[in-house]
């Protein structure tokens, strides 16, 4: 078994036994979605292609704040407790440790998102009459552009949270968080709905990001994280 | 080729010196003991040795690799920082499992069972290590450090929290692991005691610098000049009085009814002796005592606040 896979498999394991962060997602998968297709279906009536546009966007904000939840289990916690000074002495190169964790956090966190994602759906296509589960736009913004944007998400958030002290952390958590919200609502600002453009720009711009999520880990120093270690 | 090699290392944070031309080697097979006070400097020299901080000038090598920047050197070296590197949420077994991924262990299984009896941790093998005790996890993190066999393990105070059984635990496993698997230990202590017990070479870290490295026989025999104990009946007091102003004598002191003489010359212990009787001391047990590596420890720390 590769390395990147036994560090992603002990990431999610972890993930799926804390039971505050899961409860959290939980209450976010659920709470979240409703609220928000009452919004959908009041404001897009009909409109198949409206409604699941509506919860295209919905799934992919979701998908980033899951992916920063799961990031303090993953980055912070060893470094709060230390223990990452141990796996830094590991046969294992820095970017490998981040690539695992990064991948560990997104398993969990797409999943979460996916539950979320059908909840939504059930509910406009209660309040509504129409299907929109089955729109194969919005199940290609699922498969493709919602995993790679959580993968960056993570990978930028666990960066920073490598390279940053905990006190920065705290502080700059938020800032990680809106900075994303608003790139993808500046982005559906640009290009609103849900149609193979949208698709194609959101899946651009999200390997984009993890590109540069990847370009930052890379420039983190195991000294840089050793000297923010509380 | 040395298992570690230190040269003229020097380091500093924010301008304050932590360590000034540091030069010390630890032979394949040792117990090396790091000794110094808090803020000395070692836990740096660890971080430095195992490539995780980077020197201002000098030169490290373990088994002759720089760590910083080979990660099949790594494979090769064990750690135990003061955090155990491990997991409170997995299991005991949880966590050895994950470490032998990481460093591709073969057969873990067996290895991580093999450990965990060595340690005796076996019937707590499927137990989440948040429900151990401090020792428990100790043992449980030098299990971990030695899992994939090291030829060099990296021990950052591993007795400290521990009570004297625990304490005493560790000391042993880390003499059979010395002597079983024949790995060089590099022992970064407060534990004088530990270290003069277990340790085979010292290097004695104040201020930024070396001030001591050699062998513990070496230091405790050569530091000082000779001493003996004399065990009286009675009288100890009036003993010192006796023999204090005798020429070979250079410092004399009483602990209840011993007598403790520091003397110019070793030749002079039966000059000693004779001059007691002749003056009607009862005399129950002569020793010839070193110093303790605690009295040269305080001597160097010491003499290193005092100045450089």
């Amino acid at each position: 078994m590769s390395t990147l896979s036994v560090i992603a498999r002990r990431e999610m394991g972890l993930a799926l036994r804390n039971r505050s962060i899961l409860i959290s997602a939980f209450i976010f998968a659920i709470w979240f979605p409703v609220m928000s297709a009452l919004g959908i279906a009041a404001g897009a009536g009909d409109d198949a292609t409206i409604l699941a546009g509506g919860i295209a966007a919905i799934t992919l904000s979701l998908g980033v704040f899951m992916g920063y939840l799961f990031c303090a289990d993953a980055f912070l916690r060893e470094k709060r407790d230390g223990s990452i000074e141990t796996l830094l002495c590991a046969p294992v190169s820095l970017q490998r440790l981040w690539e695992g964790k990064a991948a560990g956090v997104a398993v969990p966190a797409y999943l979460m998102t996916l539950v979320s994602a059908a909840v939504t759906a059930a509910a406009v296509s209660t309040l509504t009459g129409i299907p929109v589960a089955t729109d194969p736009l919005l199940l290609l913004h699922l498969a493709v552009v919602v995993p790679v944007w959580i993968l960056a998400a993570a990978g930028l958030i666990g960066a920073a949270q490598l390279a940053l002290g905990m006190r920065e952390n705290q502080i700059l958590g938020f800032v990680f968080i809106f900075g994303f919200f608003f790139l993808i609502f500046a982005l559906q600002g640009v290009v609103p709905g849900l149609s193979v453009t949208t698709e194609g720009i959101f899946a651009a711009a999200g390997l984009a990001l993890l590109a540069l999520a990847r370009f930052i880990a890379g420039k983190v120093t195991k000294e840089r994280i050793v000297r923010t270690i509380p | 080729m040395n298992a570690v090699e230190v040269r003229g290392l020097s380091r500093s944070f924010d301008g304050r010196d932590i360590l000034r031309d540091v030069s010390f080697t630890v032979g394949h097979g040792e117990i090396f003991g790091y000794l110094g006070p808090n803020g000395a400097g070692k836990t740096t020299t660890i971080r430095i040795l195992l490539g995780l901080l980077a020197p201002d000038t000098g030169e490290v090598r373990v088994l002759g690799r720089d760590l910083a920047a080979d990660d099949d050197a790594r494979a090769r070296v064990g750690v135990l920082f003061e955090n155990n590197g491990l997991v409170d949420r997995m299991s005991a077994a949880g966590n050895l499992t994950y470490y032998a991924g990481l460093y591709s262990v073969d057969d873990p299984a067996e290895r991580v069972d093999e450990l965990l009896a060595l340690v005796g941790l076996a019937d707590r093998r499927d137990d989440p290590v948040g429900t151990f005790s401090t020792g428990m996890k100790r043992k449980l993190g030098i299990a971990r450090a030695i899992l994939h066999r090291p030829e060099v393990v990296f021990l950052d105070e591993p007795s400290s929290g521990l009570d004297p059984g625990a304490q005493r635990m560790v000391r042993d496993l880390i003499l059979e692991l010395s002597r079983r698997e024949e790995m060089t230990v590099f022992l970064n202590s407060h534990h004088l005691d530990e270290v003069q017990r277990i340790c085979s070479t010292v290097a004695i870290l104040a201020g930024g610098r070396i001030r001591a490295f050699d062998s513990v026989e070496n230091l405790t025999a050569a530091s000082g000049r000779p001493a003996v104990t004399v065990a009286l009946a009675g009288a100890g007091a009036r003993a010192c009085e006796t023999v204090g102003g005798l020429p070979y004598v250079t410092e004399c002191g009483v602990d209840g009814d011993r007598l403790r003489c520091t003397l110019a010359d070793p030749a002079a212990i039966p000059d000693l002796i004779a001059a007691l009787v002749g003056a009607g001391f009862r005399i129950e047990e002569v020793r010839r005592s070193s110093r303790s590596l605690e009295e040269i420890y305080i001597e160097h720390v010491g003499r290193a606040e005092g100045g450089p």
